[in-house]
């Protein structure tokens, strides 16, 4: 609350002394955050390690076991595929986006928003009445005559993928389109000037301005692959599990706490040192500032 | 003001998870078609009969249940989970153990019975088959298994549950008498030559429309989930073939707020009138004996508890207590 009302209504302005001490009011929000986010956490570490019987057995049963590992390995392979479609998809889409005229540009932003405000559990039913054996692109393609058995599109990695890269797309292109809309034109133009051709001035110009970017995008992509479950579990085989699908096996049907925990807080230091990473060779500062 | 919003809000939080007063009990199951039906069935006559509201809640959640338990926060007083849990959970000390005089079990089928849970419906995996999509429908487990005569995918229930290893067994040629213990190896062994061909089903509408849409035209999956698609206008065939039967539980946890008024209501719910009523509008069994005499011939004729000549029954005490071990080996067999 930057204003309040006096006793006749009207809106005045704060004082400044009560505006610049800004500590007190985060108190509640850090609370929340403490209560909600760090606490369970902390009750699902303590959890891995006490069940069902104090050590680190749940960690050395998952890294020891072939099965488990092929599904941390399937997680990485689906999340990278996915991050890699996403941003070249997602690069042509916002460097559309950030030179056509202002008029389409809302039309596209209305359709990318639309599709992400759409239920999650919708849009991937939808994909999977689009990709099944018997679905609208497979009747198109035998239509065509173009394959005479239908593809296998979905219950496989082929599927997920698919899904995942369609519902990432909007975290990609919404960071980059941000980040070329601050590129001056003009350096495009004097790099022309000095005899860069198309390629160089994408390559040598471009790519390394939207760099920030493209980083800060493709890791809310990775990350968040790294954790779906709806997706994968609905439009993959049980063979191309992913870890999320794991946790809520040993969660929901097998009632084993210790394992979920130990999956689940893999997980996060996975994602954690990511995050670090990113920080570490980027920067914190805002994506496409220097 | 910002500090007020936020302890309003953890407030309301409270207040929203707060117990359920004493007039009233808060139900789980399983969501869908099957909780509306034992809303209509069982708890509006029960709050008509005793004034007790029902609260419906779900969908039943076993990592949640296990939390509520162990926190001695409680808020659920019934809940509906498969039989293979109610017994584990049982056995674990998770459960209250269930008041046989306020529940008349005199008419209750003996084999869903335990000190911790009664059944709440039971169903079969049967052989379900969409007729308009393929030349011949399956009619064994073996058929089912027979990726020669049978071409194309089939589907199966992908969690870790009675149903599935028994189906490989017996179409492996096991004897149904000689089914316990589970061999598993050699159920993953006959379920390794099917495995490309495999779709799996993670709930009951996942099933039908896997069915309907000829996906995987034929697999295992609830009786319930076939009456549903025939009244959609597929034609359908179902095999009930060794049917393999499997119940639903209701169980009262460790520390329910309301436990009393929970018996009451597991009493009315196990009562020939409601399970009868019930039935007719799931297509699945009456596991009280009396309800079949209520219900019209034709409707009775296509429940599990009129196929039993070739009927199979999975054993859940021998499920709860490997229920565990299996999963495992399960779920490790699957992402191989």
């Amino acid at each position: 609350m930057s204003t309040y009302s006096d006793a006749s209504g009207a809106i005045m302005p704060l004082p400044k002394a009560r505006r610049a001490t800004g500590f007190g009011g985060v108190v509640p929000a850090l609370a929340f955050v403490g209560i909600f986010f760090v606490v369970p956490v902390v009750v699902l570490l303590l959890r891995s390690v006490l069940e069902p019987v104090p050590g680190l057995g749940n960690y050395a049963q998952l890294i020891g076991s072939a099965t488990y590992l092929k599904i941390f390995a399937n997680t990485f392979i689906v999340s990278g595929f996915v991050t890699v479609i996403s941003l070249l998809i997602g690069f042509p889409v916002a460097w559309a986006l950030a030179i056509m005229p202002g008029r389409l540009t809302s039309v596209i932003f209305a359709i990318l928003l639309l599709s992400m405000w759409t239920n999650l559990l919708a849009r991937t039913y939808a994909w999977m009445v689009l990709l099944q054996r018997t679905g609208l692109i497979n009747k198109m393609l035998m239509g065509m005559g173009l394959v005479d058995q239908p593809l296998a599109l979905v219950n496989n990695l082929t599927g997920v993928t698919i899904g995942m890269t369609y519902i990432m797309l909007p975290f990609i292109i919404l960071p980059l389109y941000g980040v070329i809309k601050k590129i001056d034109p003009s350096t495009l133009q004097a790099a022309a000037l000095c005899g860069a051709n198309r390629w160089q001035c994408l390559t040598r110009v471009l790519l390394p301005l939207a760099m920030p970017g493209m980083a800060a995008g493709a890791l809310m992509v990775f990350v968040m692959s790294l954790g779906y479950f709806v997706t994968p579990s609905l439009l993959g085989g049980t063979a191309n599990m992913m870890l999320a699908e794991l946790i809520a096996q040993f969660v929901q049907s097998l009632v084993n706490w210790g394992m979920g925990g130990a999956a689940a807080l893999v997980l996060l230091v996975v994602t954690l040192s990511l995050y670090a990473a990113q920080l570490r060779f980027f920067g914190s500062q805002n994506p496409g500032g220097r | 003001m910002k500090t007020t919003f936020a302890f309003a809000a953890v407030a309301a939080f409270v207040a929203v998870s707060a117990p359920a007063k004493a007039d009233s009990l808060v139900f789980s199951s399983w969501g869908g078609t099957t909780q509306d039906a034992q809303k209509a069935a069982w708890a509006s006559p029960f709050t008509e009969k005793t004034g007790i509201t029902v609260v419906q809640d779900g969908p039943t959640d076993y990592g949640k249940l296990k939390a509520m338990v162990e926190a001695g926060e409680v808020n659920w007083d019934v809940v509906d989970v498969e039989g293979d849990y109610a017994a584990q959970a049982g056995k674990n000390g998770q459960l209250e153990k269930l008041d046989f005089s306020v529940i008349d079990k005199s008419k209750l089928d003996p084999r869903f019975v335990t000190d911790y849970s009664v059944g709440s419906f039971y169903y079969s995996f049967v052989i379900g088959c969409n007729a308009d999509a393929v030349k011949a429908c399956p009619k064994t487990w073996a058929d089912l298994f027979d990726t020669a005569k049978f071409p194309g995918k089939r589907t199966f229930y992908k969690w870790s549950a009675p149903g599935v290893i028994e189906a490989a067994l017996l179409a492996d040629g096991v004897p149904a008498d000689k089914l316990y213990p589970l061999d598993l190896d050699r159920a993953f062994k006959k379920l390794d030559t099917i495995k490309s061909d495999i779709v799996w089903w993670s709930g009951g509408a996942q099933s039908q429309q896997l069915l309907a849409s000829a996906e995987a035209p034929f697999g295992s999956v609830w009786n319930g989930r076939m009456t549903a698609l025939a009244a959609t206008g597929i034609k359908v065939e179902t095999s009930w073939e060794q049917n393999i039967t499997a119940a639903d539980a209701l169980v009262v946890p460790k520390g329910a707020p309301n436990a009393e008024a929970a018996m009451k209501f597991i009493a009315l719910a196990t009562s020939a009138e409601p399970q009868a009523a019930l039935a007719k509008a799931t297509g699945y069994a009456p596991i009280n004996v009396e309800s079949a005499k209520l219900m019209d011939p034709e409707t009775a004729k296509t429940l599990p508890d009129q196929q039993t000549a070739s009927q199979v029954n999975a054993d859940m005490n021998y499920w709860a207590d490997n229920r565990d071990a299996i999963g495992e080996k399960w779920y490790a067999w699957q992402a191989k």
